[in-house]
């Protein structure tokens, strides 16, 4: 029996501790009022009286506002940290800034579950293709009501990279960086096989491709990573097909219309006839290594790739070129990222400048030096940008490509599109059939309920 | 014959276990090898283990790269105290259930057990709705009381069976000559148990010294972040330096060989621990 009495009465102590300690949990949120104050102390400083009077003075101190991002650790971060976050709190006393580098990888993650604690950065630099989704979801603040002149400001911006922040004809970000892939050859390839000059039109690629072919059944003319959109779209527009019509409405004969149809086929011959690196088939692969041991003639390379693979292999020649060019002439595929503000911050004011700051033609050009594409219309006409060695031939090929579909649903669009790539070259199912198959799943995906 | 057939089993055993220790050794000699070498965006194929201008140049700029002390000091503490309170408190519990008659005994083990079934990844957004009510979030506690509330179960039901193995004896003796339940807990109990917690210990400094979904989801200032997630941000989006990051992993893995070897002798004989009852 006295046992029995031990553990009720245990119970009910815990039991009522743990009301208690609920009670006191909400508690926290309770300090919302000062914080308003804080607030207000930033956007009019002339105001500051105000919290003199009020019965708790906070101590009057700089905003802390947070910006995620998932810049490179050794340059841009480092960068970002030393230089250009300094020079920014010397000359806005009342703001700090907590940077935070995100791995890439785990940071859409971490953002969404962040969205739902309600923990959101003020701001975050993401990944062009995620502004769709984000803004889907209510969670970024429309920029043409929070920035007074919006509508002058976004003249400054390069179109493509701006239009990437459009979802419902609102725009939900700015661009912070941009860029796209181009042709590399491996210039000692090229010799071997006696072909002059990098190939201008896909006919051009496929002579290319059977000189290189020639030179032993272990040497491939081009390799990629798989089959998603990064990958393929390429090869899609530069065919005149795409994805989806221009209004996103439907896939039906366009992601199946004959371009497209070519393009996959093109892809699938190139597999067949050893052309290509079996590593598109899935799996991946590890191109970089196969073309600096010329293995691999031919890749699509973004911006990053000279100081990086220059690092390892400084003695590796190569040259760039734009897209080969189909009926759609040569069309690439933009990357790069957004800046993009919370709903949920509560410094939005400070944000705002932070954001400009990173936007000022100033902070552009000096990034620009780490490898980051600008986006203002400004610094691409410097002479920084006009005589750096290989930006020229990104900012021409920018001029054409295209930025994947802007979607909501855009991950799952891609999943059918890899899935569907990678049956067809690894000839699970035809091409014609395995494309009209996924329009039946991608149709579905691309309306979006109210 | 018969002993040339038992000498060939046991040549045979033996290239077996060669095997498996070359194949367990590789990744790890090809790490140590990549770690020594600068500018690696591309690893190797195929893979040279001697490279050719070794140098310690990645674990010094690992080491002294950005707040990598701080993330290491941070770490540190988070793993020896969730480490600590680990076994603190599996062992009070383990030992209750291993000696205590009380009321839905079994009933509140299997739960326990149940609750080991249920994947981590299941419970992280009730986590971490929790962790930021109590007002946890953002701070090494955060990390701590999760990683403990975690760990208890399966040590509980790792020690619980090797409690059971104990002579109940020696305790009946001791409460006899005057003790009470915690000078049997803490005299007795705790240093007879030496191997079971040493298992224990081994594996759940392991688990919390490499944990990472928590620790990223659950910090958000830069200062407070631990170690996994300072080496997962040495992968760059679009290149890695690969040399730099199997650096930073090597020097994260001395804390867990320390932990091991100074453990060593008492784990083996605690791996079985829970195995048998009685």
């Amino acid at each position: 029996m006295k046992t029995r009495t031990t553990i009720l009465l245990t119970l009910s102590i815990l039991l009522s501790l743990s009301m208690v300690l609920s009670a006191c949990a909400p508690q926290p949120a309770a300090p919302v009022d000062p914080e308003v104050i804080k607030e207000t102390v930033v956007v009019e400083v002339e105001k500051q009286v105000e919290v003199l009077i009020t019965p708790e003075p906070e101590p009057e101190g700089p905003v802390t506002i947070s910006f995620w991002h998932g810049y490179n650790a050794d340059v841009e971060a480092k960068y970002l940290d030393e230089v250009l976050i300094p020079e920014f709190e010397a000359a806005n006393p009342n703001i700090k800034v907590q940077a935070v580098l995100m791995p890439y990888d785990q940071f859409r993650r971490k953002l969404l579950i962040a969205l739902s604690g309600g923990t959101a950065p003020d701001l975050a630099r993401v990944d062009i293709l995620w502004v769709p989704e984000l803004a889907d979801q209510g969670a970024l603040a429309n920029m043409e009501e929070t920035l007074a002149d919006f509508d002058t400001y976004k003249d400054e911006f390069l179109a493509g990279p701006l239009s990437t922040n459009l979802y419902q004809g609102q725009h939900y970000g700015l661009p912070l960086d941009t860029n796209t892939r181009v042709l590399v050859y491996n210039k000692a390839m090229f010799a071997e096989a006696g072909i002059d000059s990098a190939p201008v039109t896909m006919d051009d690629f496929l002579t290319a491709c059977e000189k290189i072919k020639a030179l032993g059944e272990d040497k491939y003319c081009f390799a990629d990573g798989g089959t998603y959109a990064w990958a393929v779209n390429p090869w899609i527009w530069s065919f005149g097909g795409d994805v989806t019509d221009a209004a996103v409405q439907t896939s039906s004969g366009v992601y199946n219309g004959s371009e497209t149809v070519a393009a996959y086929q093109f892809l699938k011959d190139g597999v067949d006839n050893g052309y290509i690196h079996p590593g598109i088939l899935g799996g991946g692969v590890d191109a970089w290594g196969g073309f600096a041991t010329d293995t691999v003639a031919m890749l699509l390379e973004g911006p990053w790739f000279p100081p990086l693979f220059g690092s390892q292999f400084p003695d590796k020649e190569y040259g760039m070129a734009l897209m080969p060019a189909g009926d759609g002439g040569s069309v690439s595929v933009v990357g790069g990222e957004d800046i993009v503000m919370f709903q949920q911050s509560q410094n939005k004011a400070a944000a705002e400048t932070f954001m400009r700051y990173l936007l000022s033609e100033d902070v552009q050009l000096k990034l620009a030096s780490t490898g980051q594409m600008p986006v203002l219309k400004s610094v691409i006409e410097s002479d920084f940008v006009k005589n750096h060695e290989f930006f020229g031939i990104f900012l021409e090929q920018l001029k054409t490509a295209k930025a994947r579909t802007p979607h909501p649903n855009w991950s799952q669009i891609e999943e059918v599109m890899t899935n569907t790539g990678s049956n067809i070259l690894n000839d699970v199912v035809g091409v014609q059939e395995g494309l009209d198959l996924a329009v039946e799943q991608i149709d579905p995906l691309l309306v979006i309920p109210e | 014959m018969k002993i040339n057939r038992k000498k060939m089993f046991k040549f045979l055993l033996f290239l077996l276990a060669a095997a498996g220790a070359v194949i367990m050794i590789f990744p790890f000699v090809w790490m140590v090898s990549n770690a020594l070498k600068e500018n690696v965006f591309v690893i190797e194929y195929p893979p040279k283990l001697i490279p050719d201008a070794p140098s310690f140049g990645n674990f010094v700029r690992a080491w002294t790269s950005n707040k990598f002390q701080l993330y290491f000091v941070n770490s540190a503490i988070t793993a020896v105290t969730s480490t600590a309170l680990t076994v603190l408190f599996s062992a009070m519990t383990a030992y209750s259930f291993a000696r205590f008659k009380f009321r839905f005994k079994e009933f509140l083990f299997f739960t326990i057990l149940l609750v080991l079934m249920v994947p981590d990844m299941i419970t992280i957004i009730p986590k971490f709705q929790l962790v930021k009510t109590l007002g946890l979030r953002d701070s090494l506690w955060g990390l701590i009381v999760v990683y403990v509330a975690g760990g208890v179960s399966m040590n509980t039901f790792l020690l619980r069976g090797f409690f059971e193995s104990l002579p109940k004896e020696l305790e009946e003796a001791m409460l006899i000559d005057g003790g009470n339940y915690l000078t049997v807990f803490f005299r007795m109990i705790l240093p007879l148990s030496k191997p079971a917690l040493a298992t224990v210990t081994i594996f759940s400094f392991m688990g919390n010294w490499d944990e990472f979904t928590w620790a990223l989801t659950a910090i958000d200032n830069p200062l407070k972040r631990t170690l996994p997630i300072a080496i997962y941000s040495f992968q760059g989006q679009h290149g890695t330096e690969w040399g730099l990051v199997f650096a930073a992993m090597l020097i994260a893995l001395v804390p867990i060989m320390v932990v091991f070897l100074s453990m060593q002798k008492y784990f083996v004989s605690g791996l079985t621990t829970g195995a048998f009852k009685g």
